[in-house]
């Protein structure tokens, strides 16, 4: 019993020393192996590796992934229109060089990205400024987006960093530029309200039109030929009395004049003023018939 | 016995029979918060557990060594730690299964490095830790981002739905992203997903779809072009993932709701029910040309009609009327002297009978004759009208004539302005 503490504390121990010479890098990992404070070598493959212990050499573990910078409040920029801009963005980013992070940031993500921000601000003001804010939100948002990029890439390189992407997450209007738009998004509905309501005016008053003239023209037409059919007509009656007058012309006209009295005085209204010499009153003073 | 043995099982351990399935969606987030997988910390555990029980029972109570009830010797402690080692080796050996469950894949680890991807459901093996880990994701759930709103459509955030268009409106909008892990490797490896995994697709959704909303006007976003525009967003979203390689797929973008902000939804509609007044003026304009055209084609024909009719009875009546007269020509030609006598008494007595008469002998009479022939007219006419009394015959003798009357009469004033010459 006596041995085996001593040889258990030993076993031990010699495992304790192994495991602190023995460190595994991830897939999503650089390692760093300080010794004695001095960057000795930068692991970027996974895998298992060995070092001295400490205090000789440290390890020290950093992110290979693209990391993320999305502030939750959106920045407020001009445009060259002298408009108020709120733009909210995210960057891509990862860690590419070790030793200069490590140098420049003192290998602390949280400085690498208050350097980032500070470089990303900057770009955005000079580039939002030379833009409309229709730029902006469409034409060049793509062009915008890569300048700035590039530009914070640069920066970014002194620390070991590489950018990989910016976006442009919201471009919205100043809230006292939004009341604005409101108003006119208001006028530009009114105006298309208006334009569609005297357009169907027009429009229907055309179809109105078009129907009045098509009933012109079909009731004219329609005259016509009536007034066709009845000369037709006409003509038939002239020329069939014609052929009967033709006849016997005189008789005709003693027969037709003896009509027309009797159509023309038909009526207790009519006064006829009456003289006794006409030949009607041949017998009626004078029973032989003898005229006067 | 009982008491120890429960603590070896550690019934009580929440950890416990959650196995390495609880790997999945949250992989390492930071390189110093790298532990390792639950079901590493239980096993190690459980060996502490074991060793403590058995170094309180003195040995183990099965211990090949002495058989039961032998005080532990020397010996008997080596054979029975040999067995330990053994049993402890087994037991890490073992701690390597793990289940990989439908829908998921296992991504496993060889210190650090990627070994391999296990997308087969079930019972698979790997060395056991440290030498290889594992890390399972769920491969199959589609998974969801709103974007606009949470939960309920109704429930909407306006910092994300608020979006300004081509022409520099606003539209609020609501959408969903479906989305599944496509490749495993690089979903695990290539992103810091940070504590919330989605973030990254609601990032790349957010952005892609306000600039495809800026690419379009207000009126194709909200009417015209939605679909092209889900389309659009959906590719671009991909096309960003596909940037940071993130092994994640989009499957599906759907826009719940899109429609003006509340501010001016009033004046919208406004346009909307515009739209409406102009197909109804429109349509009261056809109604009318329907109802017009059909009528006058109703009166064209009554027209046409009328004067066929017309036609066809002047010359009915015409041959009616020549083929009388010819009979009765015929007729005269026999006896035209007694013919033409007979018909003009027939037709005068006929007249005379009919109407109103003044008997004056104009040669008798050498004064002016005063007849008052508008109360002769009117009297005329009330007992025309009132059809009393026979003839209202004044047929006094005057006797004094200034004038001879006329035995035809066609003075105007006693013509009968109501008769139709025809």
């Amino acid at each position: 019993m006596q041995k085996i503490v001593p040889a258990v504390i030993g076993l031990l121990i010699a495992i304790f020393v192994l495991m602190s010479c023995v460190f595994v890098v991830d897939q999503r990992q650089f390692a760093v192996v300080y010794a004695l404070g001095e960057i000795r070598k930068v692991i970027d493959a996974p895998g298992l590796y060995f070092k001295l212990p400490p205090p000789f050499q440290n390890v020290v573990y950093y992110d290979k992934r693209i990391l993320t910078i999305d502030t939750s409040e959106s920045d407020r920029f001009i445009t060259s229109e002298k408009l108020n801009v709120m733009i909210d963005t995210f960057v891509k980013w990862r860690i590419i060089d070790p030793p200069s992070f490590i140098r420049s940031v003192s290998g602390s993500e949280q400085i690498a990205v208050d350097r980032i921000n500070r470089s990303l601000r900057d770009a955005l003001n000079n580039e939002i400024a030379r833009r409309t804010v229709s730029d902006m939100i469409s034409s060049a948002r793509d062009q915008v987006v890569e300048n700035v990029r590039a530009k914070v890439n640069d920066d970014s390189k002194q620390i070991g960093v590489e950018v990989i992407d910016v976006r442009l997450k919201r471009v919205d209007f100043a809230p006292e530029v939004s009341e604005r738009v409101f108003a006119r998004m208001e006028s530009e509905r009114k105006q298309v309200a208006n334009e569609r309501r005297a357009t169907g005016a027009a429009e229907s008053e055309k179809i109105r039109a078009e129907a009045d003239r098509q009933r012109e023209v079909i009731v004219a037409e329609a005259y016509r030929e009536a007034q066709q059919m009845r000369g037709e007509g006409d003509a038939r009656v002239a020329q069939l009395f014609a052929a009967a007058w033709g006849r016997n012309p005189q008789f005709a006209a003693f027969y037709r004049s003896l009509e027309a009295y009797r159509q023309a005085f038909g009526s207790k209204s009519d006064v006829l003023v009456l003289d006794p010499s006409s030949e009607f009153f041949r017998y009626f003073k004078a029973p032989d018939g003898s005229p006067k | 016995m009982w008491t120890p043995l429960r603590s070896i099982f550690s019934l009580n351990d929440p950890g416990w029979g959650r196995g390495g399935g609880g790997a999945d969606q949250r992989p390492p987030q930071r390189p110093g918060n790298d532990g390792p997988p639950d079901l590493d910390e239980l096993w190690r555990d459980f060996n502490r557990r074991l060793n403590s029980l058995f170094r309180r029972g003195g040995g183990g109570p099965r211990g090949p060594s002495g058989g039961g009830g032998e005080p532990p010797s020397m010996k008997g402690a080596g054979a029975g730690l040999g067995l330990l080692v053994l049993v402890a080796v087994l037991l890490w050996l073992a701690s390597g299964f793990y289940i990989v469950q439908e829908g998921q894949a296992s991504v496993v680890l060889r210190f650090g490095e990627y070994k391999q991807l296990v997308d087969r459901a079930g019972f698979t093996w790997r060395l056991p830790y440290p030498i290889e880990t594992n890390e399972i994701v769920n491969v199959q759930q589609l998974r969801t981002v709103e974007v606009g709103y949470r939960n309920a459509v109704r429930n909407k955030t306006l910092r994300e739905s608020l979006m300004l268009t081509l022409d520099q409106s606003i539209v609020d909008m609501q959408f969903t992203v479906q989305y599944r892990v496509g490749d495993v490797k690089a979903y695990l490896f290539n992103n810091d997903l940070g504590p919330v995994p989605e973030e990254i697709v609601r990032q790349a959704a957010e952005t892609a779809m306000r600039e495809t909303v800026g690419r379009n006007g207000v009126d194709q976003v909200l009417y015209e072009e939605k679909e092209q525009v889900a389309q659009a967003a959906r590719k671009q979203i991909q096309s960003i993932l596909d940037r940071y390689q993130a092994g994640i797929s989009i499957v599906d973008l759907t826009i719940q709701q899109v429609q003006p902000p509340e501010q001016v939804q009033a004046a919208f509609e406004d346009a909307n029910k515009a739209a409406q007044d102009r197909e109804r003026l429109i349509n009261e304009g056809r109604a009318y040309a329907n109802d017009v055209i059909p009528k006058a084609r109703g009166s064209a024909a009554r027209l046409l009609q009328e004067a066929e009719g017309y036609r066809q009875r002047v010359i009915a009546s015409a041959e009616g009327d020549t083929s009388r007269l010819n009979q009765v020509a015929t007729e005269y030609a026999k006896a035209p002297q007694v013919t033409r006598d007979r018909m003009y008494l027939e037709t005068m007595e006929r007249i005379f009978a009919n109407t109103s008469k003044v008997y004056l002998d104009s040669r008798a009479s050498g004064n002016l004759l005063y007849l008052p022939l508008d109360k002769l007219l009117g009297q005329a006419g009330a007992d025309a009208s009132s059809r009393a009394g026979g003839s209202a015959t004044s047929s006094s003798g005057a006797h004094e004539t200034p004038t001879p009357a006329p035995p035809a009469p066609r003075s105007d004033g006693l013509r009968s302005r109501d008769r139709d010459s025809r």
